[in-house]
């Protein structure tokens, strides 16, 4: 019994962050939002990337050398998987990748 | 690594109805989650560039003298990132290592080829603010297991001594993320639930809950948090650790330390690593040179010295300092070695290392 209300609380969870996150990317107006419209409203490119490479320093060096540039679609994948295992924060990683791909 | 668990799971019991709290903590996920999606307005989960597929990972080749004795360590760890569409990230990391000595009474060298499944999740980015995961991950206890084990990152090649108090990995769910709560900190978070798991030796898993927390001062570089671990099978056994990781402003200095606390023992260790960026010599050489140096002490407990040692752990008090160079001869490759010391009632010995471990990185697709 228990088996199965973990399984359907399981469901439960799994099919209303999806439909949380789909609802959320469609946006009020219907719009997809993007990332570089609403990022660029609070910094002009200059700061960004003063900004970017202070957070690259910070998070990426508080483990391991810094690494150097990789192509931006390689970038766009390591720091997917940083924000994951190094839980850095969602600012953190749209400067470090802004900067990193400039 | 493999036979401790294969050690600990075997004798506990299997129970195979999952209890409340685990239901309970579902449920807090799930209310969780919709608070943190309300949170989170006019963000999309990433930037304009599509990311492409990668094949990465490390490579290496160490010798381990320990008390005279040597060992011939040769390992591959390929890590696979898929990422799929804006949300989800597919992650999987793999060991295969081979550990070869001598017998006693002379001879050639042999010994086990193992291999070893480290994570292999689903990662689904909810929000700016929330991260599920999915499968088998590295258990987020202290910062070791998860950020600094791979070797081409670890500044020091032997594992610390305190590092199987916990689980390497857990079979399960886990909710995870970090946010800024002002202008100088950020906070993350990780909790988790994990089920036991005994149907393959690569995909072992014991039955616990736990979590971590820590705050991030980005002005200072420092990060501290805490960690606690609840065993849901048979001692039902609870572990604690606290974690730092700082680096220094104005100086090329690294420092990372834990403590951690478990009915196995207690224990901590603090290195620093140390890059000669600084001085004005052979500037070529000294900015790709680094410095490292470990201090760690382990206290035994309530458990057997035989049960100790089945797990990993050392079979009484010990204490250990390490010193050692790393040459970075490019980015991610790197030339190492080391030299320690170890005190324990069982008999003190020096501990040597030396070897090179590489980090590659291959676009499955096409990268620009």
């Amino acid at each position: 019994m228990r088996t199965r209300i973990v399984v359907m609380a399981g469901i439960l969870v799994l099919s209303s962050l999806m439909y949380a996150s789909l609802a959320r990317a469609d946006g009020p107006s219907g719009k997809k939002d993007t990332t570089s419209v609403s990022v660029a409203r609070t910094y002009d490119v200059d700061a960004m990337r003063l900004q970017g490479e202070l957070r690259y320093r910070s998070n990426c060096g508080r483990c391991h050398a810094a690494p150097r540039k990789f192509p931006p679609r390689m970038m766009a994948t390591v720091l997917r998987h940083m924000r994951v295992r190094a839980t850095i924060t969602d600012e953190d990683m749209r400067l470090v990748l802004f900067y990193m791909t400039q | 690594m493999q036979c401790w668990w294969r050690q600990a799971v075997l004798c506990r019991s299997q129970r195979a109805v999952l209890p409340s709290r685990v239901v309970l903590f579902l449920f807090l996920c799930f209310a969780f989650a919709s608070f943190t999606t309300h949170l989170a307005v006019a963000q999309s989960p990433e930037p304009d560039e599509k990311p492409v597929p990668i094949l990465t990972g490390t490579a290496g080749t160490f010798s381990f003298v320990t008390a005279g004795q040597q060992q011939l360590n040769a390992q591959i760890n390929p890590v696979l990132l898929l990422p799929l569409g804006e949300h989800w990230l597919i992650e999987s990391r793999a060991e295969f290592q081979g550990v070869f000595q001598r017998p006693p009474g002379g001879g050639p060298y042999g010994g086990p080829v193992g291999k070893n499944l480290d994570y292999a999740q689903a990662d689904y980015i909810a929000n700016p603010y929330l991260t599920v995961d999915l499968g088998r991950y590295l258990t987020p206890f202290g910062i070791f297991n998860e950020r600094l084990y791979p070797i081409w990152i670890r500044s020091l090649q032997q594992d610390p001594l305190i590092l199987p108090l916990s689980s390497e990995s857990s079979d399960g769910m886990m909710l995870r993320g970090g946010f800024p709560a002002n202008d100088k900190a950020n906070l993350t978070y990780a909790i988790y639930v994990s089920a036991i798991s005994t149907s393959h030796n690569n995909l072992q898993s014991e039955r616990n809950v736990g979590g971590r927390m820590s705050v991030f001062l980005p002005g200072p570089r420092l990060e501290i948090g805490a960690s606690w671990q609840k065993l849901l099978q048979d001692a039902r056994a609870n572990a604690f650790g606290f974690h730092f990781a700082w680096l220094v402003p104005k100086l090329p200095l690294n420092m990372h330390g834990e403590y951690a606390r478990s009915n196995q023992g207690s224990g901590y260790w603090v290195d620093g690593a140390y890059r000669l960026s600084q001085l004005h010599f052979w500037q070529k050489a000294m900015r790709r040179t680094e410095f490292a140096g470990r201090a760690e002490q382990f206290f035994s407990g309530s458990i057997s010295s035989g049960e100790a040692l089945a797990l990993g752990l050392p079979g009484a008090n010990t204490r250990e300092g390490e010193l050692g160079v790393n040459y970075y001869l490019q980015d991610g490759l790197k030339v190492v070695g080391s030299y320690g010391r170890q005190f324990s009632p069982a008999g003190n010995m020096n501990l040597w290392s030396a070897g090179i471990a590489y980090r590659f990185l291959i676009p499955l697709g096409r990268a620009q």
